[in-house]
């Protein structure tokens, strides 16, 4: 009965609850519409490392990390491969030559560490490979008798790999990709230009489109007359398996983008087979086995098993790896949850003062209730009913809207894509798909009841200060 | 049977200016089944005494025994359940809560004394039928004239079987037709079913009914009288 009414008091005042539930609608979706794309943007973020970069663990010998030296590769290889193997959650593991060398084309060079793979293996453990850009190559599949190396596209573009043509075919594609004929037409006096690198390309832009026009179509404009010239080639320099400088010519397999600046600019990958020739390492000689697991839940105890049955090895999981990560995925929870409980404390003052004026406006009804014989704890109860049902239902609602906005966006994602070189100098893909999970919206579900509560105690202790042959006597 | 002793009660309000004596050595028995009215002029004490008797506010001094029990010696939680129990209230301005229906409005006290449903809603079929309002079942107040309200309020009154219904000026609000539709639904309750009705009137109409007629003026009683039927 009391819940009833409670209920049935709350719409007594319809245009006042609304307010309230209005409030308490914008501020929930909000929240949680936050939450969700900083939530998509972090779990793409650990996704991409995991499934592109670094995998789960990775297996080393204790001193490769400091100085990357060649010379320590992991002794009795073989023992060590039965050992993960055996161990249960593994699914697959990729061996790893790790190189520091310097990469070079005629005009610029850069430092790269070099992986020497088993393309096969490697596919097993990432889908690097799936990042390939189109009508760059491929991830080795193609046989080649030469040396190949499969390199990222910032790479690319800082050693003028990748470079930048206007002509016709460009401007013709850019027709049809809508762009006004003022800009075409500011294009046009560069028909048959060839920039060698991203920048140029780009200052060159800059002098001749407005700011408006560069933000609306530079990327289009990049992204059409980009081009990639097939069996281009470049050098690596490195040392060999006795310290000793040597180098070769490699060509372009293929350009990934993995949207991570510093990971296309670090890492590149050759075929191990190619390496082996050229640093005299022998098969099963090798500096690193990464790991890609059943579960990623499983790393915490993995990461110990093989601690236990390879001591002498270091076995780094990627939390370790990457503690910036783990940090991200651990302390962003408690953020979420410190943000939930500032919004709702905000809404919590709307509440107290609509229900202020609730026990104000039915003075003379809660004195006859209590005359009556509806003893405190009913009539406390009633109005902390009364709040709670006020912020519920407004939560509730924010709740659907919210749920319904992230399922709309989590299939085509938001694309953030003026902030697109801000984004991935960060690691982080400018589209984001939002993602929440159901735990999420449970404790917001708690905080939204608790907020209720809180709010209610003191107009409720208002309400029960009241005399009722006093409040009776109200008009 | 005495159903309520009023016992030399006085109250004295003392605000920091004045200090009003507003019922001053009142002495009262109630027997089951009276039909009485307390009429005074405004300022009379009778509200006073009404609220007293009622456990709304407490004596001065002196004692008021609702068959044995001591209201003044009730802790304010047992005084609300002893309300809850023993009297039934029927307002000047009705006060029935507005957001629920007649049915649910009788039904109130019944929910907070946990009846189970079937006792329940017989009972509230049997009230709203005695008020005349059995076709008003699933009305809410406001769409009910003042008299259905005041009926409906006199069913809520009686739903827990209480000793005695205090009613303080019920037909104030009332045209002279609803005044006597209720005075005839009360006086056939309390001749019919013998519950004690006690009222504070100054409503000619009401002392006509009444079979016993208690004047108050500045606090005291000056008569009591005992009409004969």
């Amino acid at each position: 009965m009391i819940w009833k009414t409670a209920w049935k008091n709350v719409w007594r005042n319809k245009v006042r609850s609304l307010v309230v539930i209005i409030s308490v609608t914008i501020g929930i979706f909000g929240g949680i519409f936050s939450v969700a794309v900083m939530n998509g943007a972090i779990e793409q973020r650990v996704d991409a490392a995991i499934n592109e970069e670094i995998a789960h663990i990775h297996i080393n010998d204790p001193a490769f990390r400091d100085n990357y030296d060649v010379q320590l590769t992991i002794p009795d290889i073989n023992r060590v491969l039965q050992a993960v193997n055996k161990t249960p959650g593994v699914k697959a593991i990729a061996p790893r030559v790790v190189i520091t060398g310097m990469a070079n084309t005629a005009t610029k060079s850069t430092g790269v560490q070099i992986m020497g793979i088993d393309p096969a293996a490697e596919k097993e453990v990432f889908r690097l490979y799936e990042t390939t850009l189109p009508e760059t190559g491929d991830f080795f599949d193609t046989e080649s008798r030469h040396n190949l190396v499969y390199i990222g596209q910032d790479l690319a573009k800082e050693l003028n790999i990748i470079r930048y043509r206007v002509d016709e075919s460009v401007i013709e594609s850019l027709a049809g990709k809508e762009l006004p004929e003022t800009v075409l037409e500011k294009l046009t006096p560069y028909m048959g230009y060839r920039f060698k690198s991203e920048k140029a390309f780009k200052k060159e832009m800059k002098s001749v489109l407005t700011l408006k026009e560069q933000h609306e179509y530079g990327k289009r404009i990049r992204e059409t007359a980009w081009s990639f010239r097939e069996r281009s080639k470049m050098t690596l320099t490195f040392l060999d398996r006795d310290q000793i400088q040597t180098g070769a010519v490699f060509r372009i397999a293929g350009i990934f983008d993995v949207k991570n600046n510093m990971y296309e600019m670090g890492q590149v990958f050759v075929r191990n087979q190619d390496l082996m020739n050229l640093t005299g390492f022998v098969e099963n000689e090798i500096h690193q086995l990464v790991i890609k697991l059943e579960d990623i839940e499983n790393t915490g105890p993995v990461t110990e098993a093989l601690s236990n049955s390879l001591p002498g090895l270091e076995v780094m999981n990627w939390k370790e790896i990457q503690p910036d990560l783990a940090m991200m995925t651990d302390m962003v929870q408690k953020f979420y949850a410190i943000l939930m409980v500032i919004i709702l404390a905000a809404l919590a003052f709307g509440i107290v003062n609509t229900m202020l004026m609730v026990v104000l406006e039915r003075t003379k009804e809660l004195g006859m209730l209590t005359a009556i014989g509806m003893n405190k704890k009913r009539v406390f109860s009633m109005i902390m009913l009364e709040s709670i049902f006020l912020s519920l239902f407004g939560g509730v609602v924010g709740m659907v809207v919210s749920r319904l906005l992230i399922t709309f966006t989590a299939t085509k994602g938001i694309n953030f894509q003026s902030y697109e070189e801000g984004f991935e100098a960060m690691g982080y893909s400018a589209h984001i798909y939002p993602v929440i999970t159901p735990a999420f919206f449970i404790m917001v579900t708690i905080l939204i009841i608790i907020t209720g509560i809180l709010s209610s105690i003191y107009p409720a202790l208002k309400a029960l200060k009241l005399d009722p042959a006093e409040a009776l006597r109200t008009e | 049977m005495k159903v309520l002793e009023i016992n030399n009660v006085h109250k004295i309000y003392n605000s920091s200016e004045v200090r009003v004596h507003a019922v001053n050595g009142i002495t009262l028995d109630f027997e089951k089944g009276e039909f009485a009215a307390i009429v005074g002029p405004s300022g009379s004490g009778k509200t006073t005494l009404l609220n007293m008797i009622g456990g709304l506010d407490k004596p001065t001094e002196g004692k008021i025994m609702v068959d044995s029990t001591n209201l003044a010696e009730l802790k304010s939680s047992s005084l609300i359940d002893f309300r809850m129990r023993n009297i039934g209230f029927v307002f000047q301005s009705y006060n029935l809560i507005p957001v629920l229906t007649a049915k649910e409005n009788v039904e109130f006290i019944m929910n907070l004394q946990k009846w189970n449903k079937k006792e329940r809603d017989e009972r509230t079929f049997e009230l709203l039928k005695a008020v005349g309002l059995e076709d008003r079942v699933n009305s809410r107040p406001s769409k009910l004239s003042g008299g259905q309200q005041q009926r409906v309020a006199v069913a809520r009154a009686l739903a827990s079987k209480p000793k005695f219904v205090l009613a303080d000026e019920p037909t104030a609000n009332l045209d002279s037709k609803s005044t006597e539709t209720l005075l005839d639904i009360m006086e056939q309750l309390n001749k019919e079913e013998g519950i004690t009705f006690i009222f504070s009137t100054h409503d000619a109409r009401v002392v006509k009914k009444a079979r016993r007629v208690i004047t108050i003026e500045d606090g005291k009683v000056i008569s009591d009288e005992r009409k004969k039927v």
